[in-house]
């Protein structure tokens, strides 16, 4: 099922939580909102699921306008944060329960329901815990619970608000990866909000970052990340490092001020601009060469990791970040506090031309 | 291994030795307290079963068949079969609003339920007999159409509702606030419409706190004097519940019969506590089985 965002507004007393959203979320799409918190994000979710109500605008569901439907008429799978699994019964009753309450008419029989609760918990690897209670549960068996438990009802969306957030770093990491594979099997429409960048990036086939109410982008994962429509996304997806400067020609030139304030060293015909440099697009070397070199002293080194990650500080105070390879690490033999070089990485693209 | 064993041994002495206090205060505290226990409350309710029991247990049996203690007894019963009932439904309905949805006066409905707390059951009583009584503001009316409120059985029901209305929605206010609404969406968004999710989901996360509310509840309609007091207007075999009839004996000198009805009370009393200890067993060990 496909769905339809128009000119959503919401408001809490004067806080404006959403500001005319629009989306389009397409038949068997897995779509990630994704923003910090007090971006509207899971208030969006909340809205398209009908457990919050839009003060104008409408939600569709394939074309047809769901926008005052009750939560409980619009065949959704709603997957909460902190679970929300019912504390008094048992896995498998958790897991029968939107089929237990239907009406007699369109109730499948007992031996139906548990044959679906099985397969589901089948689906979701957990049919040796069909008899336990969600507190007997770690974390990541709780969602994976829950997701199953949404999934009964066969709904026609899914719809999960941060379903990861309270999960510990490798759960979630494990967790994240089945998510994708579950959806590249049952191919539900499925909108999930996040806070954290890489869950988005390697989960969603679709991200719609959001900032204070409104849509900042909505793209691929490629897209976002390497075409970021503003300085927020370019922010937000990651580290970044922010230079006041110009290109000319295609060559970087960064001036020499601190960041933040405008440069009086910008000549006349080039406007002043801020250029993002992502971590791993800089260089480090003992000897200037090359365009938009310029000198910094090292700070801080941190080698535990895939790369290695530099920090340092140019003359006008300034700190950069600077992700280099362990080999060139070796190569270089850094130490705290000697003086380098940073260059631009050739054949890299710089982002630039978001004139403030 | 010598060394790990000291370790442990020492952990586990550690909450033991906490503070420092000499053998002779914390000996001397204990007690103290048990001395001030027994003294206030130990040594009073075994005077009134030893008083009622003096002059041997069919004195005892012969104070609690006479009609108007029965007849005490039935109103009591009666009085609390419908004040508590009637203060769950509206304490799970209080409770529901305020904890489960945001609305404008919620702050004073709060403090409106803790109301009965803070004005002396005397007041309450006073104020049903101002609404109610011969010069109160419905009163004419009332005599009018022929319905008897102030001295008869509905202004000691009324006031005995008034009185205990805070003990369940008290109860159930932090325990419904603390589970939040997360279960509740769930529930909807599976299908189930309101009745299912309040019987299916909602009363059984509630079930130990608001039968906690109940005992109480039940305890404090059953005991009530000040506010029954000023309404019942203590006729005999008609309007007067236990406490009452406790009064009226003592006031009599019938001292046996007098502590013979107020030792049912006394019971009551301990049977509501033995009945909120083993509730209290009963929420820890399911807590501690599913953590």
């Amino acid at each position: 099922m496909s769905i339809a965002v128009n000119g959503i507004v919401k408001c809490f007393g004067a806080f404006t939580a959403l500001d005319r959203i629009d989306l389009e979320v397409k038949t068997g799409e897995l779509v990630a909102l994704l923003g910090p918190s007090g971006s509207g994000k899971t208030t969006l979710l909340r809205i398209i699921a009908g457990l919050e109500f839009a003060d104008a605008g409408r939600v569709l569901f394939d074309g047809v306008d769901t926008t005052s439907r009750p939560v409980r008429d619009r065949n959704i799978g709603f997957v909460f944060q902190h679970y929300a699994l019912f504390k008094h019964m048992t896995v498998f009753e958790n897991v029968a329960f939107g089929l237990r309450v239907r009406p007699r008419k369109t109730r499948p029989t007992k031996s139906e329901i548990r044959d679906r609760v099985e397969r589901l918990l089948a689906l979701v690897q957990l049919e040796a815990l069909r008899n336990r209670y969600p507190s007997q549960l770690s974390g990541g068996q709780r969602q994976r619970i829950a997701l199953a438990r949404a999934l009964a009802v066969e709904p026609k969306v899914l719809l999960l608000d941060e379903p990861f957030g309270a999960l510990d770093a490798k759960v979630r990491a494990e967790l994240r990866a089945w998510l994708r594979r579950l959806h590249d099997e049952i191919h539900v429409t499925s909108v999930f909000v996040t806070h954290d960048q890489e869950e988005a990036l390697e989960v969603a086939d679709r991200v719609v970052v959001m900032n204070q109410g409104k849509i900042e982008q909505v793209g691929s994962p490629e897209e976002v990340y390497h075409r970021p429509a503003s300085p927020f996304v370019y922010d937000f997806l990651g580290h970044v490092n922010i230079f006041h400067g110009r290109i000319e020609d295609g060559k970087v030139q960064i001036d020499a001020s601190t960041e933040g304030s405008p440069s009086d060293k910008t000549e006349a015909n080039a406007s002043p601009r801020r250029i993002y440099v992502r971590p791993h697009l800089l260089d480090i070397d003992h000897v200037p060469g090359g365009n938009g070199t310029f000198r910094a002293k090292v700070r801080d080194i941190r080698a535990a990791g895939p790369v290695v990650r530099v920090e340092l500080v140019s003359d006008w105070n300034q700190v950069v970040t600077v992700e280099i390879s362990h080999e060139r690490h070796l190569a270089l033999s850094l130490k705290e506090g000697a003086d380098v070089f940073i260059r631009p990485r050739e054949g890299k693209v710089f982002h630039e031309d978001y004139a403030i | 291994m010598n060394g790990i064993g000291t370790n442990t041994a020492l952990v586990k002495s550690q909450p033991l030795v906490r503070t420092h206090e000499s053998k002779w205060a914390k000996w001397g505290l204990t007690l103290l307290a048990f001395g001030f226990l027994g003294l206030f409350l130990l040594l009073p309710l075994a005077a009134i079963f030893s008083e009622g029991l003096k002059k041997g247990w069919s004195a005892y049996w012969t104070a609690l068949k006479e009609p108007e203690a029965i007849s005490a007894i039935k109103l009591t019963l009666l009085v609390a079969a419908i004040a508590v009932p009637a203060n769950l439904v509206f304490g799970i309905v209080a409770s529901w609003a305020i904890a489960k949805f945001e609305f404008r006066g919620k702050q004073i409905l709060i403090t409106l339920i803790d109301l009965p707390f803070s004005v002396s059951p005397v007041i309450s009583g006073l104020i049903f007999v101002l609404i109610f009584g011969l010069q109160g503001y419905l009163g004419p009316w009332l005599r009018e159409h022929d319905i008897k409120i102030i001295f008869a059985v509905p202004g000691i029901v009324l006031a005995t509702v008034f009185i205990t209305f805070p003990f369940i929605a008290r109860e159930l206010i932090p325990l419904m606030e603390s589970q939040g609404r997360d279960e509740e969406e769930a529930a909807l968004s599976l299908g189930a419409n309101g009745w299912q999710t309040f019987f299916l989901v909602t009363l059984p996360n509630i079930k130990w706190g608001l039968l906690y509310g109940v005992i109480l509840c039940n305890a404090r309609a059953m005991g009530e004097f000040g506010a029954v007091s000023v309404v019942s207007g203590h006729i005999r075999g008609m309007t007067n519940t236990l406490p009452l009839h406790v009064e009226i004996l003592y006031n009599e000198y019938q001292f046996v019969a007098a502590f013979a009805v107020a030792s049912l009370l006394a019971l009551l009393a301990l049977a509501t506590l033995a009945l909120k200890k083993i509730l209290e067993w009963k929420v820890r060990s399911e807590s501690e089985a599913r953590p």
